[in-house]
């Protein structure tokens, strides 16, 4: 009897203080999610305004290929392709303006875990980093970096993260020349 | 036990980083610049005092068996806590320290000091020594920035405030103070190289410093003596 | 779907090695990298819970946290999957296989801690790996674990016969060598399957 006991009460315990906890996160959670929610859309909404400026964006709910995530439809025509790329410590997110004309309006870095003040500069809103994604407005068909002959002069010291950010951009470029 | 002496012990003598070396993985894994260093700490702190309060309010309850465990619950329930209300109301750290908001769970600093301390001691003294032990850990994470951002980047306090109207921001896209052309800058500091080199040489410098000052003790007390 | 395994594999291993560049797991790697056979034994230790953490929880995130909508919960469910799971090798090797449990018995409640763990379980549902795919993660960073704290007991063990400032002794000298690991480490980056 006392060794049922004897795992009784800490048995108890432990399991009143994690329905506790639960329910103090459940909480939290409820006034929390709505807010969370919400900013990642307007995360995802400003970036989009940011390389397409437009009215609205239709999904168009292509299948994640590994590469191409979605593609939205600006309404005033052209394309937003979100794409993920590998770069040098993990992968680059980022949403690419594509236009009527099959030319890129502009790019923005979404989400990225490259090395602080080298590769993490592609997706800072500093003038290094502004200046960076600008080189890729008016850009079409096949982008590299100016070390293999292409326009895009890669950031000082982050040449993987500057071509993985150029070949996302190829592969928008070239996803929206077979949507027509 | 006094404050004052909690204080002293927490930032200097029994510092958890350079003293008691724990929690060192996210010490070195997120002080590239001053923004993240001090959301980092603050976000610790609040968590290990929390922690420590409750920890100690229910101490006399905690069967001693099951006791790891229970701290492990309190002290993940509220990281979670902390990670949502920084998702919700601060999205810029909550994205640039990313995993390691969650991986404070398994900082031994807090489950060290629950086990050390908190389980033992009255609530006011535990609530001191987290908000003491805290500050200790965010001293050492300031500075661990301002050495590695400044040297690998030319910056000071990037993310926290805008290099071309030094203004505040909170949103972590501020470029900092230049205080030399980053061309000069040492990128290496910045990557996890510079974070050991900043680490062993800190760990190094108070070493060295507690050392000198015990000696110094010594030499009062023998000439007290004589 | 190989060569996204055997991408995965790298990374895990040698790209982004959980110690010298994830930061992952520092804890454990100084306090036991003092002695190769310490070493060794704890690695093993770590492989085997890193590879079966990461499969319980992707079960348990995909079948239990998602359809419940209780993701918010993702953190305590993973540290007390962990927790139970080191119990559960403790009490199994104490039983099965003494003569290893007294080898790695004193490492093993250190596992629970070990932020590499908790790291590599996150890291699965943040990068929304499937089940072959984190059960692949968990097992190669193990592996990466063990390359990092195998190699760095090594040195360690000459260090001992080193002469250093004596305000280094310690960790101090321990994260200036780390620091050179660290360097030699980042040589692999950016290597990848194409």
């Amino acid at each position: 009897m006392s060794k049922i006991r004897d795992f009784l009460k800490p048995g108890a315990t432990l399991l009143a203080v994690a329905v506790v906890a639960a329910l103090v996160l459940g909480l939290v959670n409820m006034l929390t999610a709505g807010r969370i929610e919400a900013i990642a859309l307007e995360t995802t909404t400003e970036a989009m305004q940011a390389v397409l400026p437009a009215d609205s964006y239709t999904d168009l709910e292509v299948e994640d290929d590994g590469e191409i995530n979605s593609v939205y439809a600006a309404a005033g025509g052209g394309w937003v392709v979100e794409v993920t790329e590998s770069g040098s410590q993990g992968t680059i997110t980022m949403m690419v303006g594509v236009d009527a004309s099959l030319t890129c309006t502009g790019i923005s870095v979404t989400d990225s875990s490259e090395t602080a003040g080298l590769g993490a500069v592609a997706s800072q809103a500093s003038e290094k980093g502004e200046a960076f994604r600008a080189q890729f407005v008016g850009v079409s068909g096949t982008v590299s970096v100016s070390k293999e002959g292409g326009e895009i002069d890669a950031l000082s010291g982050a040449t993987i993260t500057s071509r993985a950010v150029c070949k996302g951009v190829t592969a928008a470029l070239e996803y929206c020349a077979n949507l027509g | 036990m006094n404050a004052k002496q909690q204080l002293k012990e927490g930032v200097i003598t029994n510092n958890p980083v350079l003293v008691q070396q724990i929690g060192l993985c996210a010490t070195m894994a997120i002080s590239t610049s001053l923004f993240n260093g001090i959301g980092m700490g603050l976000s610790v702190l609040i968590i290990l005092t929390c922690c420590n309060v409750v920890i100690s309010l229910i101490r006399k309850i905690i069967p001693e068996q099951v006791r790891l465990a229970i701290f492990v619950v309190v002290i993940a329930g509220f990281v979670t806590i902390v990670d949502l209300l920084l998702q919700a109301f601060v999205p810029a750290l909550s994205e640039s320290l990313g995993v390691f908001i969650p991986l404070i769970v398994v900082n031994c600093i807090i489950i060290g000091r629950a086990e050390a301390f908190s389980s033992k001691q009255s609530v006011g003294a535990s609530f001191r020594d987290g908000v003491f032990q805290g500050l200790g850990y965010t001293v050492v994470l300031v500075c661990m920035c301002l050495i590695r951002e400044l040297l690998g980047s030319g910056t000071i306090g990037g993310g926290l405030f805008n290099g071309v109207d030094s203004f505040l921001t909170l949103d972590g896209t501020g470029a900092g103070f230049q205080i030399f052309p980053d061309t000069y800058a040492a990128g290496a500091m910045i990557l996890p190289v510079g974070g050991f080199l900043t680490l062993g040489i800190l760990m190094a410098l108070l070493q060295y410093i507690l050392r000198k000052s015990a000696e110094k003790k010594a030499r009062k007390e023998k000439e007290g003596e004589e | 779907m190989l060569a996204s395994l055997v991408s995965i594999s790298l990374g895990a291993i040698l790209v982004n090695n959980f110690i010298f560049s994830q930061f992952l797991g520092l804890c454990p790697f100084l306090g036991v990298s003092n002695k190769m056979s310490t070493a060794t034994g704890m690695s093993v230790g770590v492989i085997f819970v890193m590879t079966m953490a990461s499969a319980i929880c992707w079960i348990i995130n995909e079948y239990l946290l998602i359809p419940l909508g209780l993701e918010f919960m993702q953190t305590v469910a993973y540290i007390l999957v962990i927790a139970v799971l080191v119990q559960f090798v403790e009490m199994f090797l104490k039983k099965a296989i003494p003569s290893l449990y007294s080898a790695m018995g004193i490492f093993l409640p250190l596992i629970t801690t070990n932020c590499a763990v908790l790291g590599v379980v996150l890291l699965n549902t943040q990068n929304y790996y499937n089940f072959l795919e984190s059960v692949v993660y968990g097992f190669t960073g193990g592996l990466g674990f063990t390359l990092a704290i195998v190699l760095f007991s090594s040195v360690r063990e000459r260090l001992e016969f080193a002469d250093y400032p004596k305000a280094f002794e310690g960790f101090a000298i321990c994260l200036v060598a780390a620091a050179l690991f660290a360097l030699a480490f980042m040589g692999f980056s950016g290597m990848k399957i194409l």
